[in-house]
């Protein structure tokens, strides 16, 4: 079985809470982190959210950090490039590479910092959503944003017919790696587009049968959504109401304030 | 009565393959029907034709005798109550969730959000997956998936339930479940259709077969008729039910009466002659063909039941005195089945039973009522092949137990009835705790004395 953000959010213990505060928390972190000027606040959230999506949702320490890693890799890059090209004031840092020479400013330090801060705040944000609330919860909140009926209902067999195509998708690749299909880089291009078009056909073929399936249960145009009401309870809402409170002090406390 | 009927029925796919033609079928309300043939006789479209989704080219069908009409809104009648189940559970469950997809039957035929929820609640509930509701279908197995899907169709209620294929690409447990779930079903009063190539589930499991081959019905009728005929089953290419052929084979070399047709393990037994020969003395005036009482035997002299009455048929006697009997054994205190209704359940009451009734074997039926037995720790000697096993170990003197509840109860309590009935071999069979009580346990403190020999 294949390994997906989705397979961690159905078993966390959070996937059963309020939809609408996790993404209120979320929204929320997301925003706070990008209005901060100083890299404090952003750090603070993804703590917390951090925190929050590994001690209470349960998600394998492990896998967080390799999924943090990845845009992590990114995120260093791009904010070397900022802290040696950018910014004016106080040189702190010169060296010569190349007969080049290159060197660290304040300025440029700060805002690297507060990139680097800005972008993991973000992802923990992003992370925590992915990782405590699966697709099917969120088909409840698109309905209730208002986006059109068959926009939804699509998405929901699309959700469905991905994990059917991913199984076949696999196990036709299988069947072509025990007949030596990627034995070479020409072999491999052609067993690919092979893969691809039988498994457009098979999707073809699906949509025949998932019609008559649908219509076998008396489809009318409409498919309906249930769902589950899932109120706020007591400790989430002060939990959630006392890190707004903490992030938002943290924000004005160090709106001036620099780290360098 | 006839619920479902189809009259020289015809259809054609668009590229000319005929699938179905001169079709004329009869199936009678409340029956357990059997559509046998090869891959490709035309089962899976002449399903698509009883159930509406494909038009027949000529002929027609007529369910309670009302032909089909394909306007939408008869159509959507035709499909409340004819339920169809898939080959592959893939192509049925298209929701995002268990519940979901539950739900979307019921929900079409425009229940009020409250009836909904109680018919999916019912629906999970009888196939066993209530814990499973909010899980997306790729996290289920083979087994799981059938069930989801057999509830999506039961959800809504209807009168005949069609299922392709249903034991395909199914491990044994999930396939005796499956069976279960469609003979309960059965029991509530559901038609119920399958099409299988398995001769040995069609053959065990209907009332009624018709057999398939090149897109015609080239046969039909019980089970035993059916397949009792070699020629047809050639035909059909298809190969006699094992049960019958091994039957055959050991009434060939004279070791079964003749003329039986058993189609379970417990039947097969049952047509066994008794071929117990001994050596006894025997008093001088006994002639060859008398009978002789033996007595009573106990111990490992009883082979079937913990006390057997014996009598013996001289078939020859030595000049020494001494002559060659065939002992006829019959069972004093045979063991027995005891059905336990778990929609009344009690751990504490099971356990008095289990210690108190000699309880030697202990099976469940059903998902609901094996998961009950799990979360007690209620150690399962079966659970597959339930009923069966039950039976035999009846007929060796053992008492068994069978957890099951709803429609199951009445299922199991029907069929080993019927046993004790054909088969004329005592043993006890009740069902605890429902309202009749259980007469065995009382029985069980009579003593050996009152009993006839």
């Amino acid at each position: 079985m294949t390994n997906i953000l989705d397979d961690y959010a159905l078993i966390s213990p959070l996937r059963h809470r309020n939809n609408w505060l996790k993404l209120a928390i979320v929204l929320f972190g997301l925003l706070v982190g990008v209005s901060s000027t100083s890299p404090v606040p952003p750090l603070f959230i993804a703590l917390c959210m951090s925190f929050t999506t590994i001690a209470l949702g349960r998600a394998p320490l492990k896998i967080y950090l390799k999924l943090l890693l990845a845009p992590l890799g990114f995120a260093v890059v791009g904010i070397l490039i900022i802290a040696f090209f950018s910014g004016s004031g106080q040189e702190l840092l010169s060296f010569k590479l190349m007969g080049y020479p290159l060197s660290v400013r304040k300025d440029g330090l700060e805002l690297a910092l507060l990139v680097l801060a800005r972008s993991i705040s973000g992802m923990c944000c992003l992370y925590f959503l992915a990782l405590t609330t699966p697709m099917i919860e969120l088909f409840a909140v698109l309905k209730a944003s208002r986006l059109p009926e068959a926009f939804i209902e699509l998405s929901m067999l699309i959700y469905r017919y991905i994990f059917v195509f991913l199984d076949m998708a696999l196990s036709i690749r299988y069947a072509q790696t025990v007949r030596l299909g990627y034995s070479s880089f020409r072999r491999s291009l052609h067993s690919l587009s092979m893969l691809g078009s039988t498994l457009f056909v098979r999707s073809w073929e699906q949509g025949d049968k998932l019609f008559l399936a649908m219509n076998s249960r008396c489809y009318d145009g409409k498919m309906a959504l249930f769902e589950v009401h899932r109120p706020v309870g007591a400790p989430e809402l002060l939990l959630t109401s006392a890190y707004f409170f903490l992030t938002l002090a943290l924000l004005y406390l160090t709106k001036n304030a620099s780290i360098v | 009565m006839i619920i479902l009927e189809a009259r020289d029925l015809k259809y054609a796919y668009p590229d000319g393959t005929v699938a179905v033609q001169d079709l004329n079928l009869e199936i009678k309300k409340g029956k357990k029907v059997a559509f046998v043939g090869q891959n490709g006789s035309g089962k899976s479209t002449l399903f698509l034709l009883l159930n509406g989704t494909l038009k027949p080219a000529q002929g027609e069908v007529l369910f309670h005798g009302v032909p089909f009409r394909y306007d939408s809104k008869s159509l959507r009648d035709i499909r409340k109550s004819i339920g169809i189940v898939f080959q592959n559970s893939d192509d049925q469950i298209f929701a995002p969730t268990v519940y979901q997809d539950v739900a979307f039957g019921p929900a079409n035929l425009g229940y009020s959000k409250e009836r909904v929820e109680t018919c999916v609640q019912q629906a999970l509930e009888q196939v066993g997956l209530s814990r499973l509701k909010d899980k997306p279908p790729h996290h289920l197995s083979g087994g799981q998936k059938k069930r989801v899907a057999i509830a999506g169709v039961m959800a809504m209620e209807p009168e005949v339930i069609i299922l392709d294929e249903p034991l395909s690409n199914l491990d044994p447990v999930g396939a005796d479940e499956i069976m279960d779930l469609i003979n309960e079903f059965n029991q509530l009063g559901s038609t119920i259709i399958i099409s299988t190539h398995d001769v040995d589930l069609a053959y065990r499991w209907s009332d009624y077969v018709f057999l398939l081959s090149n897109s015609k019905i080239i046969g039909q009728g019980t089970p035993v008729e059916i397949f009792k005929e070699p020629e047809l089953l050639k035909k059909a290419g298809l190969r006699q039910p094992t049960t019958l052929e091994i039957y055959h084979e050991i009434e060939r070399r004279g070791l079964a009466y003749g003329r039986n047709s058993p189609k379970t393990i417990p039947e097969l037994v049952n047509t066994l002659k008794p071929l117990d020969l001994m050596w006894v003395d025997v008093p001088p005036r006994v002639r060859e063909g008398d009978s002789l009482n033996i007595g009573v035997m106990y111990g490992e002299y009883a082979t079937q039941s913990p006390y057997e009455a014996i009598n013996a048929t001289v078939l020859h006697i030595h000049p020494n005195g001494r002559a060659i009997v065939e002992l006829k054994r019959k069972g004093i205190k045979a063991g027995g089945v005891l059905i336990y209704d778990t929609d009344n359940y009690s751990l504490p009451e099971i356990k008095q039973i289990l210690e108190e009734g000699e309880i030697a074997f202990v099976g469940a039926m059903g998902k609901k009522s094996k998961i009950l037995a799990e979360q007690n720790g209620l150690r399962l000697d079966v659970s597959s092949g339930v009923i069966d096993k039950s039976i035999l170990m009846a007929l060796c003197g053992k008492r068994c137990l069978i957890l099951t509840a709803g429609g199951m109860v009445d299922h199991a309590f029907k069929r080993i009835k019927e046993y004790v009935e054909t088969s004329g071999i005592e043993f006890t069979v009740g069902v605890i705790n429902r309202e009749e009580g259980c007469q065995w346990l009382e029985e069980a403190e009579d003593s050996l004395e009152t009993l006839k020999i």
